[in-house]
């Protein structure tokens, strides 16, 4: 039965990495944007999150509310300035410029905060979990994380297909220069794509120091996990970037149960597997683009 | 009364190759001009200078008088200038209507029901309706360029900028393409088209230029202007169907 709950407890987890990896497809998606400092994006939002909870006297389950519009516009503002002006460059200036926000983002948390690890604490509902059988333990947060995770690809997915806003998205996102001459400001739906991206980093950030510990130092680990969900679901593909993030949550939990060692080695052997097998991810279109 | 698009002395360079060296002419509301010359005359590239897409390295580009030589493709887009590319480029993963809605959305500000009118009007035009719920991809060439035309005119554009709409496609096509950019035109479009199939074009424009070594050296009568010494030592043997059309 201990298999069964790996799996279990890998799907959970995969719930957190879809909800961390969206923005990063998103973004590279829509603007063709590697963002390198996804993984501090969400470290920021719990240091947001800590910073805030006093102030404001809100529980802490309920920081999000604060943390995510401000950082979806903090993503509009850094689109509309930093990120477009790289974009007018090349892409490779992308790369370099999140890379130096990455390291920029780094050393200020660490200035600010020192390196001493910190984690939103929420008392005692971080042990409520129900049990099924003996074996099989779920936990709370982690269902409600993944339930999170469903509903905003889900809201996602519908706010592409069916709003006109979501239209837009998909129009830059297929060609930019054909938009534009039909009437398109492409940098304002740019600008859109980040500010949606950065909520869901936000959420992902909360959800991560929720369950555990984080530090000015893990983003760029945590931004591993994230470009592995992406790469195994298939660019361009939500609901990959779910199936992505489950297969890398069960591989990693899988390779636990049989060594604690291998958490992450299986992760990432799974990963090299599927680019072997399908390059283009398993939901990834198979003709070229 | 200004014109409606004015090129002023414009001028632009791609390294050592010269596109343009001192190009000026205007177009009055309404008016079918075709534009001929030589593959690499810079015809495309003149389109991306009054568009927005190509930024010149001297002179101006002027729309109702007001100089929109900063404007981009968006904003000279949503001021009623309208553009097909030579090689269709819809949104594949689109179906028709939405492409067409998108562009009467965004290109004329339309909201709710008006929007889906000029949507619809676009698509009826182009004889696009049947296939309004098929996705972009999946449309075979005549299909597609008559999706550029569509996109274009749900724009709403006062001016109408049409790139080889007929290459690649048989007479019988180019014919029903012809015959909706004359009906666009007849309704007010002005048309400025670039055209190697001079048929099409002659059965359509008041006036044509002729641009070669980037510079206008033809503006006219089209009969006038291909009969034109300058114009056909310019064509001669490069050419065989403005030979033909001449004779």
């Amino acid at each position: 039965m201990s298999w069964v709950n790996a799996v279990i407890q890998g799907i959970m987890t995969g719930g957190y990495y879809a909800l961390f990896a969206c923005g990063l497809s998103l973004l590279f998606g829509v603007m063709g944007i590697i963002n390198l400092a996804h993984g501090d994006l969400a470290v920021i939002a719990g240091y947001v999150a800590v910073l805030l909870v006093p102030e404001t006297h809100l529980p802490v389950v309920w920081s999000f509310l604060v943390v995510v519009p401000i950082f979806a516009i903090g993503g509009y503002v850094l689109q509309r300035t930093l990120l477009q002006a790289s974009l007018d460059r090349d892409p490779f200036t992308t790369l370099l410029v999140t890379f130096g926000l990455s390291v920029v983002a780094e050393n200020a948390l660490l200035e600010a905060f020192s390196s001493n690890g910190q984690s939103l604490n929420i008392g005692s509902l971080i042990a409520y979990s129900f049990n099924p059988t003996s074996t099989i333990s779920l936990s709370y947060l982690s269902l409600v994380v993944l339930g999170v995770a469903v509903v905003v690809l889900g809201a996602l997915q519908l706010f592409l297909s069916r709003t006109s806003t979501g239209r837009l998205v998909r129009a830059v996102a297929d060609d930019t220069e054909a938009a534009q001459l039909v009437g398109v400001n492409y940098r304002h739906i740019f600008g859109i794509a980040a500010a949606i991206a950065f909520a869901t980093v936000a959420l992902a950030g909360i959800a991560n120091g929720m369950y555990t510990e984080f530090a000015p130092t893990t983003g760029p680990a945590n931004l591993l996990f994230a470009f592995e969900s992406v790469v195994i679901g298939g660019i361009g593909s939500l609901w990959g970037t779910l199936v992505g993030g489950i297969v890398l949550g069960v591989a990693q939990q899988i390779g636990a149960q049989i060594n604690p060692a291998y958490q992450v080695l299986a992760g990432h052997v799974v990963f090299l597997a599927v680019l072997a097998v399908r390059p283009r991810g398993l939901f990834g279109l198979r003709t070229a683009p | 009364m200004a014109p409606l698009l004015e090129l002023v002395h414009v001028k632009k360079r791609f390294g050592q190759v010269t596109i343009a060296e001192d190009v000026s002419f205007a177009v009055e509301p309404g008016a079918a001009v075709g534009i001929v010359g030589p593959n690499g005359a810079g015809k495309t590239t003149l389109f991306g200078v009054v568009s927005g897409d190509v930024r010149p390295d001297a002179g101006d580009v002027l729309l109702d008088g007001r100089v929109v030589s900063r404007l981009d493709p968006a904003a000279r887009c949503r001021l009623g200038i309208g553009r097909t590319y030579q090689v269709p480029r819809p949104f594949d993963k689109m179906t028709v209507f939405e492409n067409v809605l998108l562009a009467a959305q965004q290109g004329a500000r339309a909201r709710g029901p008006e929007s889906y009118a000029h949507a619809l009007a676009a698509l009826d035009s182009t004889g696009l309706a049947p296939d309004a719920n098929r996705l972009a991809g999946s449309l075979g060439l005549l299909a597609r360029k008559r999706l550029e035309l569509a996109r274009a005119l749900a724009t709403q554009p006062r001016l109408l900028l049409l790139d080889e709409v007929a290459g690649g496609l048989t007479d019988l096509e180019v014919g029903e393409l012809v015959s909706v950019v004359r009906e666009a035109n007849e309704r007010g479009v002005a048309v400025i088209w670039i055209e190697h199939v001079v048929r099409a074009l002659l059965a359509t424009v008041d006036r044509l230029l002729c641009l070669a070594g980037g510079e206008v050296i033809g503006d006219g009568d089209p009969r006038e202007v291909l009969a034109s010494p300058r114009v056909r030592e310019v064509y001669l043997g490069t050419d065989a169907a403005v030979g033909e059309s001449v004779t």
